[in-house]
């Protein structure tokens, strides 16, 4: 019986908005570090957790673990996306190759990142999560995998952690003046 | 060969490196020993049952919340200015605390999404229906292979004088925080395929494992 998931869908838009592109499907990976920041949580005991600087700063208790709202322009935190085709393993700590802020070429804006209220729907509790990211680089960008990084605290530091990561069934390519929107729903069932 | 059987012969289409799933687990086990320290009934499986609260909480990190989170507590009080905190998710409980941590209960209905408590849980105490509830116990997270895990586990011992029959649900109390520390919710409840007796002098262990595989 699976209890708990977490689904993501993609979509693309082209510059007048009109849908060019949309994948739906189960999320492959809610990481090894999610589940560090769970036991830090729950336990009130530190862990290991290596961050997406590569340093294992650990994990502890936190008032900003998981935080994984984000504002305009931050790149380092809330859904990100990149380019890599690395199959997923347990102790990714970041994505493959991301795609940065900006407007230059290879490159997204990244707008608002919110997470959405919990709502209750059956026996499902659905949380819902967006991001846009807007590509005013002057050409096309082919995308092929996102997760989500959230802010976290170590025993000494704070540091973002990779706690999902996906690689996407189909390449998506957003056209220059186009969009994607990726969106992360994570459900418990009764 | 015919052509049937040709299609047979094909391999199958490989699956793309993306195929792979992480799977996130939990799944529970349930010993009760008697007054030697043998067990005299086990259960194990599958939990069926996060609730709501659990991403309720969750969200409340994940966005930040600094004021009006919407939490329902264990009373059925629900709380409208919850916010994030260092203790969600909290269930680290010590001896003889009952607010938090591993719980069994009596009641055995089917579990729902809105759960709030348990049905009938055992208070802390020797009396009749009462358990000492000892330490909630963490080990990992560890990695073995391609599975991250971690447990929680903890041990109520029966000292009321007579056994406790019907044990029939367990789940996790965790902490919250709305206008005050220690607000404390239901993060998930299971019912029991069989109900459970602890004899006098015995003890039921409940052990959560949290679980998520490559």
């Amino acid at each position: 019986m699976r209890n708990e998931g977490l689904w993501y869908s993609v979509t693309v838009r082209d510059r007048h908005g009109k849908v060019v592109s949309r994948e739906r499907r189960k999320s492959r990976s809610m990481l090894g570090n999610w589940y560090r920041l769970l036991y830090a949580q729950m336990s009130f005991l530190s862990c290991s957790l290596v961050g997406t600087n590569g340093m294992d700063r650990g994990a502890t208790w936190n008032q900003d673990n998981w935080k994984f709202q984000a504002s305009a322009n931050e790149d380092y935190i809330g859904i990100v996306v990149g380019t890599g085709t690395t199959a997923v393993t347990i102790d990714d700590y970041k994505l493959n190759t991301q795609i940065m802020h900006g407007t230059g070429s290879g490159q997204l804006r990244h707008l608002i990142c919110t997470p959405g209220t919990p709502s209750v729907a059956g026996s499902n509790c659905d949380f819902l999560t967006s991001r846009v990211f807007l590509n005013n680089s002057g050409g096309s960008i082919t995308m092929r995998e996102s997760g989500i990084y959230s802010r976290c605290k170590g025993p000494t530091y704070y540091s973002y952690a990779c706690i999902v990561r996906d690689v996407f069934g189909t390449p998506q390519a957003v056209p220059d003046g186009g969009s994607i929107t990726i969106d992360y729903t994570l459900r418990v069932t009764a | 060969m015919t052509k049937g059987q040709e299609r047979k012969k094909q391999p199958k289409k490989a699956l793309k490196k993306t195929g792979r799933v992480l799977k996130p687990e939990l799944s529970y086990k349930v010993e009760v020993t008697d007054k030697d320290g043998r067990v005299i009934q086990r259960e194990e499986g599958p939990s069926r049952s996060y609730v709501r609260q659990w991403n309720e909480i969750f969200q409340l990190q994940a966005g930040a919340v600094a004021s009006g989170g919407v939490v329902k507590d264990t009373s059925g009080a629900t709380q409208t200015g919850a916010y994030r905190s260092s203790r969600s998710f909290h269930c680290d409980a010590g001896i003889g605390y009952d607010r938090t941590g591993l719980r069994v209960g009596k009641d055995s209905t089917p579990v729902s999404i809105s759960d709030y408590a348990l049905g009938s849980p055992l208070a802390e105490g020797a009396s009749i229906d009462q358990v000492e509830h000892q330490l909630t116990y963490f080990t990992g997270p560890l990695v073995v292979g391609s599975t991250l895990s971690f447990t929680i586990q903890r041990s109520m011992v029966n000292h009321s004088g007579t056994p406790i029959s019907g044990v029939q649900e367990i789940g996790a109390y965790i902490e919250f925080t709305a206008a005050m520390y220690g607000r404390v919710a239901l993060g998930f409840r299971d019912v029991l395929g069989s109900p459970f007796s602890i004899p006098d002098g015995g003890a039921i262990t409940v052990t959560y494992t949290l679980k998520v595989t490559a």
